[in-house]
């Protein structure tokens, strides 16, 4: 397979909007169904049955995650986070038939009840060619403050 | 009177049925919280598993107050005081590891783990009265410990750890404790930690909170609704056999013990028919026998507040932080049960990411809750908070305790009580007796 950067790319980036407008059944849509979506608490590298995560969730997690932010009852999310999000820095770092394993840089900025935060990391994304889109296989999110305090994390990241 | 040093009178801001909107937005009374139940009172700082090996240490706070946790060469859990006796650069840099020395980079003093000075750079130009003996890491002035819960109190004085927990919180941290087959816990799995613009005590009322589950977490339960067909919200209406239940000093839990009975107990129903759920019944039965293992397992879903920072809600083990009137932070950790099969641990910890942490889909909301407190705080035409559910037919129980049912407030009237007792004391009293007993070492005891 040949590795069309622009379409991964452009598939980053879509995903980057998605999470931005709270387009929470497009994003869903996103995933394959042996989906990891994986968010480590404390460091980077942990052993996820030994060490708690911030997120650890397959297809099943990330189906409740949406109904609950589409419930009408997200708490945590009425009102919503307004989001603003770059993604840069995509390497693309090892290639398949498969699967391919994209490396980013992402730093959102979440206004909520006139608090911004920041919140900033990398991303490690496994993708799976699906016709001529992708899907996601799996992603890590390393956020570079995922050893302090966070207030609401409650948007997609 | 319980009239204190900043001219409050206690007693016209708590009453039996409600408390006054300034106990959490005044400043002044942040401060005399600081002082009167985060400095002179117990406060739990941590789990000795946290800190297995010699040197191992984790730095926290009591309080506000920096504080090392450390086990030192010779084995011995210590709560010394992060700052360097010389000019007071705080020794502890990160938050977590193993050290044998703390050693300052301001002038280069350096201290053995069990606090000692071991030795001072240039010491020619001190004279001779000079003594290193003297300048050792200051101790937290009391440390305890409970079946490896380390508490530590900045006062000399004061009731005992022993007291303050009394017969009827030891029981309920054993069986929070003998859920392990083995009978200890294994707190090394990492911490969440979440923060939210309001006050401490929301977190602290809320825990015990039996009333707002059905409102504020309908959203997860309605996906446990949908996953398993179990209508959690039966567990929480006014007419569920559960309880809230004071346990006196400020000690509350929420008690689902009388409702797990009334489904026939838990030891068959409760347990995942899984091999390792069997494994793990067979364990504690083998441990603890078949009636003790029959009230551990009745006993699950309690919710305890050790007042005040200390909470024990499923697998976790919750800590919190006040920072100032508006802003809290809360560290939890979750406890894995030594001796329960590895995969029954590993379900326990992915059942708690759903709730918890900054990204869970229950406690997140909670935060909410507090931050639209806090707002609603500053509309005072009336300023009280209404604290009076289920006070007429709350009724003393048995063993003393005072009951009542799961929606009803006598949890929050509980902590009420001992907040404003503890509150009321005589300012002048406590640092009349604390300059009396100096600083010296740690009196120590290990329940």
């Amino acid at each position: 397979m040949s590795v069309d950067r622009h379409r991964v790319e452009n598939f980053l980036y879509r995903e980057a909007r998605l999470m931005d407008q709270h387009a929470y059944d497009e994003w869903f849509a996103l995933w394959t169904d042996d989906a990891l979506y994986w968010v480590p608490c404390n460091e980077d590298d942990i052993d996820p049955e030994r060490h708690v995560s911030i997120v650890f969730e397959n297809k099943r997690g990330l189906e409740d995650r949406i109904a609950r932010l589409k419930s009408g009852a997200a708490y945590a999310q009425d009102p919503k986070s307004r989001l603003s999000r770059v993604v840069s820095n995509i390497e693309i770092e090892e290639v398949n038939r498969s699967e391919l394993i994209v490396h980013s840089t992402f730093n959102v900025t979440a206004l909520r009840r006139r608090r911004m935060d920041t919140f900033a990391g990398r991303a490690i994304h496994t993708l799976r060619p699906d016709g001529e889109d992708f899907k996601i296989a799996s992603k890590k999110v390393l956020l570079i403050n995922n050893d302090v305090v966070i207030n609401n994390l409650t948007f997609l990241i | 009177m319980a009239t204190t040093r900043n001219g409050i009178n206690y007693d016209s801001l708590v009453k039996d049925d409600r408390v006054h909107g300034r106990v959490y937005t005044d400043p002044a009374i942040f401060e005399e919280e600081m002082d009167k139940i985060f400095s002179r009172g117990w406060v739990y700082v941590g789990h000795a598993s946290e800190i297995p090996r010699p040197g191992d240490f984790r730095c926290t706070d009591i309080g506000r107050q920096s504080v090392i946790m450390v086990r030192d060469d010779d084995g011995q859990v210590r709560l010394l005081m992060n700052r360097c006796t010389h000019r007071a650069n705080a020794v502890c840099q990160v938050e977590r590891g193993n050290a044998r020395m703390f050693r300052c980079a301001y002038h280069g003093w350096t201290f053995r783990n069990n606090g000692e000075l071991a030795s001072v750079t240039y010491q020619d130009r001190y004279d001779a009265a000079f003594s290193k003996e003297d300048h050792g890491l200051r101790e937290v002035p009391r440390v305890g410990v409970y079946r490896g819960f380390i508490f530590g109190s900045m006062s000399a004085v004061g009731i005992t750890l022993d007291e303050h927990l009394g017969k009827r919180v030891k029981e309920q941290l054993d069986l929070f404790i003998d859920l392990s087959p083995e009978g200890e816990l294994d707190v090394t799995a990492g911490v969440h930690k979440y923060g939210y613009r309001a006050n401490w005590k929301f977190q602290v009322e809320n825990s015990m909170d039996g009333y707002h589950g059905n409102f504020v977490h309908q959203s997860f339960f309605e996906n446990v609704r949908r996953r398993s067909g179990v209508n959690l919200t039966d567990m929480m209406t006014s007419q569920s056999l559960a309880q809230t239940r004071d346990l006196g000093n400020g000690h509350v839990m929420i008690d689902f013990r009388s409702y797990n009975k009334a489904r026939g107990g838990r030891l068959g129903a409760a347990m995942p028919t899984s091999e390792s759920g069997k494994a793990y019944r067979d364990a504690l039965i083998a441990k603890h026998g078949q009636a003790r293992t029959e009230e551990l397992l009745t006993a699950r879903g309690t919710h305890l507040l050790v007042f005040p920072n200390l909470v024990l809600i499923g697998v976790q083990i919750r800590i919190i932080r006040p920072v100032q009137t508006d802003e809290t932070e809360v560290f939890l950790y979750p406890a894995f049960l030594k001796g329960a099969p590895h995969e029954l641990n590993v379900a326990r910890l992915r059942g708690h990411e759903a709730f918890y942490g900054p990204a869970g889909g229950g406690a997140t909301d909670d935060l909410e809750m507090f931050e639209r407190n806090q707002i609603g705080l500053s509309a005072r035409v009336d300023p009280w908070l209404r604290l009076g559910r289920g006070l007429r037919q709350q009724r003393q129980d048995d063993d003393g305790t005072i009951v009542g049912q799961i929606t009803d407030e006598v949890t929050q009237r509980g902590i009420w009580r001992q907040w404003k007792k503890l509150m009321s004391q005589d300012s002048a009293a406590i640092s009349v007796r604390r300059r009396r007993n100096g600083n010296g070492t740690a009196r120590r005891a290990i329940l």
